[in-house]
């Protein structure tokens, strides 16, 4: 198992790793709040990565990194990565955080 | 392994998080699939079928598994609630002090520095 220490490096790889066999590839986040700890597995069977962290900061990096994997996922991994405001062309985007800030 | 719908198994998902606040753990796994069975897929693949990918969402606690499946039409709005419910469970962990640049006792935050901190310098 493969600890990867930077969080960048983690990204990279994982993206790598799912294009490489998008079929076997799956991505594993596992989550103890007894022990305040999360750790996170891109693995297609062959090759594996893996990133730990006790720390709050890094719930929110996880959150792109799950979007990334959504769009990749559903829509083929020949999608272009836009890391923070997700595929969508930008209009979308925009009516969706209206509708959250409506509600 | 249940196969539910995306919102009761968001339902079903914050229950398991509060059930394991105390003990356990939670898994969750994404997937890309089609859903498909082995043959059935390379049958559509020959006769030049498209196949559309799902994403398989799977949830444990060790004790129950659940599951959805996501379409391009449903995942947006389930990565929404699904970043919600992760924000609103998921704060067992450590909070990063921010005075921390004066600081430079604590260890555990040279990972987090190395990657947020690009241009500050680590006092």
């Amino acid at each position: 198992m493969v600890y990867i220490d930077s969080w960048d490096d983690f990204v990279e790889r994982s993206v790598q790793i799912f294009r490489d066999d998008p079929h076997s590839t799956r991505y594993v986040m596992k989550y103890r709040h007894c022990d305040g700890k999360l750790v996170l597995k891109v693995t297609d069977n062959r090759v594996c990565v893996k990133y730990k962290t006790d720390q709050a900061q890094d719930v929110k990096k996880m959150e792109k990194l799950n979007n990334i994997f959504f769009g990749l996922m559903v829509r083929g991994p020949d999608v272009d990565i836009a890391e923070v405001t997700g595929k969508e062309p930008a209009e979308q985007q925009v009516s969706k955080k209206g509708r959250g800030r409506r509600q | 392994m249940v196969l539910l719908q995306p919102d009761p198994f968001l339902n079903e998902l914050t229950n398991m998080y509060e059930r394991t606040k105390e003990k356990g753990s939670v898994w969750v796994t994404f997937k890309r699939s089609s859903m498909k069975s082995k043959a059935k897929r390379k049958r559509m693949e020959s006769a030049g079928e498209v196949i559309e990918y799902r994403c398989l969402v799977r949830a444990t606690d060790s004790k129950k598994t659940i599951s959805t499946s996501l379409s391009a039409k449903d995942y947006l709005r389930f990565q929404a609630s699904y970043a919600t419910v992760l924000k609103a469970h998921m704060n067992a962990l450590k909070k990063r002090e921010r005075k921390d640049k004066k600081k430079s006792a604590e260890g555990e935050k040279k990972p987090a520095d190395q990657s947020k901190l690009v241009s500050k310098p680590n006092a």
